[in-house]
């Protein structure tokens, strides 16, 4: 559940700096521990696996990552994690925007559905995606009459991604849209502006950034899937191998070093991802409070 | 959670002692460690070993000492296996899928350089490459070629991730190869052999990460018309009353599966006299039966009586006719690896 208390801390520092507390600097002791076990738990591991990937030098580094097949899974990786992005945003938005705004019958249960994803452990994803989309289940014959295939194919990617990504754009666009203070948008609807208008104009300027983390939280998180992609995609080298799955197939084949380095790329991105977006908070938050 | 200060207490005690005692655990409790024995294995002698070798062979141990031995199992991948052992996972004994990784604990010094000295070469278990087909055999396949034709769909782990799936692929190879052997054993042709490993590689519909993956969605989800195996493993489907049907293609590969006792593990726990007496039962012909008994085939022939009326191939070969595990690592399985090459060959085809 560590993704979600990600979420849940992304969120918590868009609220406007002004209604904080004052920050006390943390005693020394607190400060120092709290370093340390981040030093230990997070930092080291990275470090030392980023160290041995460039132990053989930079070159050996760079024709690891653009051998073709390692090419080609880091490719793909980016691709499919981008496309289901694209997916999670408009389609997590509306979620969040249709139980905030409206009340039907099942609306609790629905809200508590929501963070289910991230409790069901991935290779389950995998296997029920199977069963659903599956050569022999009913969903997968139409399907496949269709000429679609989905499952053993790059689309069944994008649905593992969709499906292991499903709460982070929904719980980071929740809260901001229930502290949204309504009065702008029935004025610009007393002004005659559609529902359309107000939406673009009004409500999605104030909505962006959050749609923005959730979409670079999900972004990170696609981009290291492994159990229900391993699952579902069909793992062939220069068509569903996504990153992950080839390096543990690299580390399985003895190709150490190949490994280290395509997990060096996936981590540096995601190091990036993070940095990047808190950077744009922190300038949010300056700006905010003056 | 805020809690009071008396059940705050009593949560840190209970917390402390659950810690503790996962770090008792580790040494096992009651038998004295002369009397236990670790056992690090790979996936699929889980059933044989687990239900059947471990209670018999602790019912003798119990006759001739009198006293009630202690097993710890783990059973993981036998790549990961190996390489977990490899970096510290103290096993007692090893049993993995191929004598590559059991080379990996060579090299990492855990197991001696002569532990393939014994009467059976180090092997504990043998079993074929067959292939399971659906029930009637609608798609004729009687041999590797019918894996090719167009409109079979095949299954078969990736070889990448499961290091024991390269037995499937290292078989369908080594047909071709040593009918190419044959004809010119200097300098054998091999078009014939690539073009057979394309052709059925197009047919696969989905590489799983593992056999018992594999197996699963031929049987479950009903995938594809041919699923690529070893006998054992069907046989222990049809033992738990799940049967599926198979072939045994006229030329195919021996599997044989190594076992060896880690030095360093046995000589921490001092056990040298239990891992000793389990290294033997596991190759003598009541351990054997045990295994025939789970699919396997003796590699005992005192126990030979235990397989009655399981077909023999025309023609079975051994790694070691293909050159050995790390050649065919190398020839088949590295980044210009035969099988790699090809795998990616026929996807850019697919798109063309």
């Amino acid at each position: 559940m560590a993704a979600a208390a990600t979420v849940a801390a992304a969120t918590t520092t868009k609220t406007p700096h002004h209604a904080h507390p004052r920050r006390e600097r943390a005693p020394l002791v607190l400060r120092g521990a709290s370093l340390l076990y981040l030093g230990v738990m997070v930092v080291l591991p990275m470090l030392a696996m980023t160290v041995q990937a460039f132990q053989p030098g930079p070159r050996a580094f760079w024709s690891a990552v653009t051998e073709p097949y390692a090419w080609h899974a880091l490719k793909l990786t980016f691709a499919t994690a981008f496309i289901m992005v694209i997916v999670g945003a408009i389609t997590g938005t509306a979620t969040a925007w249709v139980i905030v705004r409206y009340e039907f019958p099942g609306r609790g249960l629905v809200n508590a559905l929501i963070d289910l994803p991230f409790a069901v452990p991935t290779v389950v994803t995998g296997v029920m995606l199977v069963a659903l989309y599956g050569p022999d289940s009913v969903v997968g014959a139409i399907m496949a009459k269709g000429g679609w295939r989905v499952v053993y194919n790059q689309p069944g990617i994008i649905l593992a991604l969709l499906f292991v990504t499903y709460p982070f754009v929904i719980r980071s666009v929740q809260p901001v849209l229930l502290a949204l203070d309504r009065t702008e948008e029935e004025a610009a609807a007393t002004l005659g502006a559609g529902p359309m208008t107000t939406f673009l104009r009004i409500t999605l300027p104030t909505l962006w950034p959050s749609i923005l983390t959730g979409s670079a939280l999900s972004f990170s998180r696609a981009l290291g899937e492994y159990g229900s992609v391993v699952m579902i995609a069909g793992n062939q080298p220069m068509l569903t191998k996504t990153a992950p799955i080839y390096v543990f197939g690299e580390i399985e084949s003895g190709n150490r070093h190949g490994a280290l380095a395509v997990s060096a790329v996936l981590l540096a991105t995601s190091l990036l991802i993070l940095v990047v977006l808190n950077a744009l908070q922190r300038g949010r938050e300056i700006h905010d409070a003056a | 959670m805020e809690l009071p200060p008396s059940r705050r207490l009593r949560f840190g005690l209970a917390a402390a002692a659950m810690l503790a005692s996962v770090a008792a655990g580790c040494d096992g409790p009651s038998a004295a460690p002369a009397d236990s024995l670790k056992i690090g294995g790979y996936s699929v002698v889980r059933e044989v070993l687990h239900e059947g070798i471990i209670p018999a062979f602790a019912r003798k141990w119990k006759e001739k000492t009198g006293r009630e031995p202690e097993f710890a199992e783990s059973y993981s991948a036998s790549g990961a296996q190996a390489r977990s052992i490899a970096s510290g996972f103290d096993a007692d004994v090893a049993a993995l899928s191929h004598s590559g990784d059991m080379e990996i604990l060579v090299k990492a010094g855990k197991v001696a350089k002569d532990w393939r000295e014994g009467p059976y070469k180090g092997i504990m278990t043998n079993s074929l490459v067959v292939i399971g087909h659906r029930e009637g055999n609608p798609k004729g396949i009687h041999d590797w070629a019918d894996l090719g034709k167009p409109g079979v769909g095949v299954l078969y782990p990736d070889p990448k991730t499961s290091g024991g799936a390269r037995w499937n692929v290292n078989a369908i190879f080594g047909s071709g190869y040593l009918e190419a052997a044959a004809k010119d054993a200097g300098k054998p042709d091999l078009s014939a052999v690539k073009d057979l490993m394309a052709k059925i590689q197009a047919n696969v519909v989905n590489m799983d990460p593992s056999g018992r993956q594999s197996m699963a969605n031929f049987a479950k989800f009903r995938t594809g018309d041919a699923v690529v195996t070893y006998e054992n493993e069907l046989l222990l489907r049809a033992k738990e009353g799940d049967a599926i049907p198979y072939i045994i293609p006229p030329a195919t590969l021996l599997i044989e599966s190594p076992v060896a006792l880690v030095g360093p593990s046995v000589k921490k726990h001092g056990n040298a006299e239990i891992a000793q007496a389990f290294l033997e039962f596991l190759t003598s012909a009541e351990g054997q039966r045990i295994f025939a008994e789970y699919g396997f085939r003796p590699v005992n022939p005192e126990a030979k009586d235990a397989v009655p009326g399981r077909l023999e191939p025309a023609k079975v070969f051994t790694t070691a006719d293909l050159g050995g595990w790390k050649k065919l690592s190398d020839e088949l399985y590295s980044t210009n690896g035969l099988w790699t090459t090809i795998a990616a060959e026929v996807v850019q085809n697919r798109r063309n």
